[in-house]
């Protein structure tokens, strides 16, 4: 009853301007959950990465039965909430949470987990999985040879072995490069290095912003008295300047703000609270001096005091609309809503809901 | 820095900090001299404050209201001011209220020069003469007021009291004031004008509410939209403003990208009707068909909320600032769009204008105060030093560059800004030093990023009409601040120069009032308008800062400056 009456109130408030073959369905919480169904709400209204998905479960589906996995437990997902045939309402994503207990340990207790843990632990998935199915296509003389595009000599954390993995559509979706750059002082010798990532963890601090959060991830960082750096050229320990730069900017940009400190003297985490403003448009200069601009599309919000207590919700834009999904529950909020999530600027206010991931899509014409 | 933040946010109260607070001083360095904290005005804590429909920012307007002459009835008239007075008024209303908005609220007041003529015998306004006057009268000596707004309520401070407290407030019962504007120049009846979030207006005599002692608007007059078509949903004020040298008419801005001209001499409640807007990202104006009606124009100016307007000094340009990120430079009279561009990224929360009408400054989301020419019609540099976004920025027309000799033009002009990063930021604009980076990066015929076609930075005088796209980061030269001091505990929202202080105003409704250093006195005895540089501006100025993490930040900003 309360599914129905929530499901017609959201078309109601859309009326006429319900967008032409979307869907927007709460997912059902099995306890402790929601940070399950805040990061699949903000993966599903990627589209690129929806798109893909649901392209490649459809043209890989039918070759034998394969085994059950996360990608197909995801790809299932996503079909039953953009095929129903209701516009509106709520699905059970029970095979999926189960798949999801029974590969990761982390995640088989009912207590309160990470949603950028979650993330990162389904992405990487995500990857192994499609790196495996495209090395066995490969491998089959018969089938033809998958889509493939290397980056270059670009060697992932994941897989230490392949010097060029295959391109999955998660990396063509969530891979950026940074380079760490190391410049001897007396030498002026750069040593670079190149890291892949799917997402950016930054550091917070009150009163900021996004975008000085970024500025401070890539700013220089002196190596000198005890933490000298040992120079191959100089083949001694000098006084270095080190700083990280975004040699690739990707195409889905996301950022989690490092909200969860550790306490040494309590021995245990601790939420930071502090004001982040992040606006719905931002760019990112990369180390070519290419100006990349995004647009804000989903926030994962944190609503509680600390890591173990607490819920998430997600705020999605659909086709110039902002949907607010609690779990169950799916409303169209303002714009300006999302400023509530910024966070407190005073440490013990009541306002316990903070922004903790935020997802931007690339407006270039990048694939 | 966390502990240090932990403290200063377990020391602050709901309402803001004190000046005792840890990590916050109470003065801060410049080359003149110290600025100290002279006093802080908020809302009294014992009066119980009502949101109607969300919470609001706090918003600041100097008011000078002038002396009544000794002597004379109670029946307002046209006060005749000696030559003095007049004097001492040209330099106290020349350019003292910036404007200063964030996204979703609206800004205050307008710069204004004084006026080189003078209207008399103009309409009455509706609310005519004071029939007699209260016993109580709160003037003071000097006459200068604070007005503020928080939640439900506008407040009134005496600008120059030690008194903590307001000694007016006037509540809304129906909706939340947000934007507020004072008119000096006001020659008959109303002179403040206050936006709600309802999208009203309300007009009324400054005078006559300090003299009431209730809580209630005092012979208030009420303007609506008169919009009566179904879409019209009661869009928020974001911005109101008089328009200088037009006796009576005012302008306020709201949420839906439309702008309002009001007569106040007009009755505020008539019926009318604008044509439907078909495009919401293009430029519309539309003039009401009866005489009667008011307001008697919309212009619709862009799509998404108009977050700030701001009136060149002679009341012959407008600036409005959105959230499409686009500052849009019009002639008032004309209607017609000189010229605009884009910020780096993100909406554009603040604009203001310098006292002589040429430069124009903006701030917004991506942390940036960008400074505009007139003469050129485009961007001329980038300011980076806040850690979040701009709230607001104005102009220091009080200020004059040290060895000043007071002949030829300006060429050294002091602004200020304040962001949601507690910073309030003040920086000098040498402009012989702007134009030379210029010529430099534009060699190789910069593209700009969002793919328009090509067009050379250094071109004289870009055509009348255009909205420049967002320039790439390393195309516009780049200022650091001069002075960077943490100045409150929560985001600021607004900033206003005075001729003896720096206002300072936190999102919670807590003011500042930065007394200016003492030797400053002696610049200001020349007049402001023919100063010109005697020796060159120092390109090593050092940051002065409280914050040791400020510090690091600009000492990496200051490696980038004219680059």
């Amino acid at each position: 009853m309360v599914m129905g009456a929530s499901g017609s109130k959201l078309e109601k408030a859309l009326g006429d301007q319900f967008p032409e073959g979307e869907r927007y369905f709460g997912l059902e919480n099995f306890g402790n959950t929601c940070y399950c169904n805040s990061v699949l709400q903000a993966l599903y209204f990627c589209i690129p990465f929806r798109e893909k998905l649901l392209e490649y479960y459809a043209n890989n589906k039918t070759p034998g039965d394969a085994e059950e996995n996360l990608l197909t437990c995801l790809a299932d997902l996503f079909m039953q909430v953009s095929q129903s045939k209701k516009k509106t309402g709520v699905i059970a994503p029970k095979r999926f949470v189960q798949r999801v207990k029974k590969q990761n340990e982390l995640f088989r207790s009912y207590m309160h987990q990470d949603a950028h843990e979650f993330l990162n632990f389904l992405l990487n998935e995500l990857v192994d999985i499609l790196e495996k199915e495209s090395n066995a296509a490969k491998d089959s003389p018969q089938s033809s040879s998958p889509e493939k595009v290397p980056n270059g000599p670009v060697q992932p954390l994941a897989n230490g072995v392949r010097k060029e993995p295959p391109v999955t559509l998660v990396h063509k979706n969530f891979q950026g490069i940074l380079t760490n750059e190391t410049r001897c002082l007396r030498c002026e010798t750069v040593t670079a290095r190149d890291e892949t990532f799917f997402d950016l963890s930054v550091d917070i601090e009150q009163n900021s912003s996004i975008t000085s959060c970024l500025k401070n991830f890539c700013s220089t960082e002196t190596l000198n008295a005890e933490d000298k750096f040992f120079c191959d050229k100089c083949c001694s320990l000098q006084e270095a300047q080190k700083r990280m730069k975004i040699k690739k900017a990707p195409h889905i940009l996301v950022i989690h703000l490092k909200r969860f400190k550790y306490i040494e003297q309590l021995g245990r985490y601790k939420k930071l609270s502090y004001r982040v403003v992040f606006p719905m448009e931002l760019k990112l200069s990369t180390s070519d001096d290419v100006d990349t601009e995004y647009s804000l599309f989903a926030v994962v919000v944190h609503v509680g005091s600390g890591p173990n207590h607490g819920h998430y919700v997600s705020l999605v834009k659909s086709h110039n609309h902002w949907l607010f999904f609690d779990d169950e529950n799916v409303e169209m909020v303002e714009e300006s809503t999302l400023q509530t999530f910024f966070g407190s600027s005073h440490e013990y206010s009541g306002n316990t809901d903070h922004g903790y991931i935020l997802f931007y899509e690339g407006l270039g014409g990048k694939s | 820095m966390a502990a240090a933040a932990n403290s200063s946010a377990s020391a602050a109260g709901a309402g803001g900090g004190s000046a005792a607070a840890a990590g916050l001083k109470t003065y801060f360095k410049t080359p003149e001299g110290r600025y100290k904290l002279q006093y802080e005005k908020t809302h009294s804590a014992a009066v119980l404050h009502y949101n109607h429909g969300g919470k609001t920012v706090s918003q600041l307007t100097v008011a000078y209201l002038k002396e009544k002459p000794a002597g004379q009835g109670s029946t307002p008239s046209t006060p005749s001011s000696s030559s003095g007075m007049r004097s001492a008024a040209a330099r106290l209303l020349g350019s003292g209220n910036g404007n200063r908005t964030l996204s979703f609220v609206g800004g205050n007041g307008v710069s204004r020069a004084v006026s080189g003529s003078s209207r008399i015998g103009g309409g009455l306004g509706t609310s005519g003469g004071i029939g007699s006057s209260q016993a109580v009268a709160n003037y003071d000596g000097k006459g200068t007021y604070i007005i503020f707004n928080t939640a439900d309520t506008l407040f009134i401070s005496d600008l120059n009291s030690q008194d903590k407290d307001p000694i007016k407030s006037i509540h809304f019962s129906n909706s939340n004031p947000l934007c507020h504007a004072f008119d000096p120049e006001a020659k008959e009846g109303h002179d403040l004008i206050i936006g709600m979030g309802s999208g009203d207006v309300y007009s009324m005599s400054l005078r006559q509410q300090l003299q009431d002692s209730g809580r209630k608007p005092v012979a208030a007059q009420h303007y609506n939209k008169g919009d009566k078509d179904g879409t019209s949903t009661g869009s928020r004020c974001t911005s109101v403003a008089w328009v200088p040298e037009r006796e009576g008419i005012f302008v306020v801005s709201h949420s839906d990208g439309n702008l309002y001209v009001y007569d106040k001499c007009k009755d505020g409640n008539t019926e009318c009707t604008f044509p439907a807007i078909k495009d919401p990202a293009q430029l519309m104006i539309s003039h009401a068909k009866s005489s009667k009606s008011n307001p008697i124009a919309r212009w619709h100016v862009c799509q998404g909320s108009i977050n700030a307007i701001s009136f060149s000094p002679d009341g012959a340009y407008l600036a409005t600032v959105g959230r499409d990120g686009y500052l849009r430079v019009f002639d008032f009279s004309k209607e017609q769009l000189i010229f605009g561009g884009k910020s780096y990224y993100g909406a554009l929360l603040c604009c203001t204008w310098s006292s002589d009408g040429k430069y124009l400054l903006t701030g917004g989301e991506d942390d940036l105060v960008q400074v505009w020419s007139m003469d050129d019609r485009k961007i001329v540099a980038w300011g980076e030093g806040h850690n979040s976004w701009v709230s607001g920025v104005s102009f220091d027309s009080y200020w004059s560059p040290p060895n000043s000799d007071g002949t030829g033009e300006n060429t050294v002009y002091r602004f200020g800004s304040v962001g949601q990063d507690t910073q309030l930021l003040l920086w000098d604009l040498a402009l012989d030093e702007i134009a030379v980076p210029l010529r430099h990066p534009s060699s190789g015929s910069p593209t700009f990023s969002s793919g328009s076609p090509s067009a050379h930075w250094d071109n004289a005088c870009l055509p009348t009409g255009v909205l420049q796209p967002s320039p790439r980061m390393r195309d516009v030269p780049k200022l650091s601040p001069l002075v960077a001091h943490r100045v409150h505990v929560d985001p600021l929202s607004g900033l206003v120069f005075t001729n003896e202080s720096i206002l300072t105003i936190c999102r919670e409704g807590l003011i500042k009032i930065w007394v200016r250093p003492d030797q400053n006195e002696n610049n200001h005895q020349s007049n402001s308008s023919e100063l010109v540089l005697g020796n060159p501006v120092s390109k090593d100025r050092v940051i002065t800062t409280s914050n040791k993490a400020t510090g690091s930040s600009f000492k990496q900003s200051s490696a980038v400056v004219f680059t």
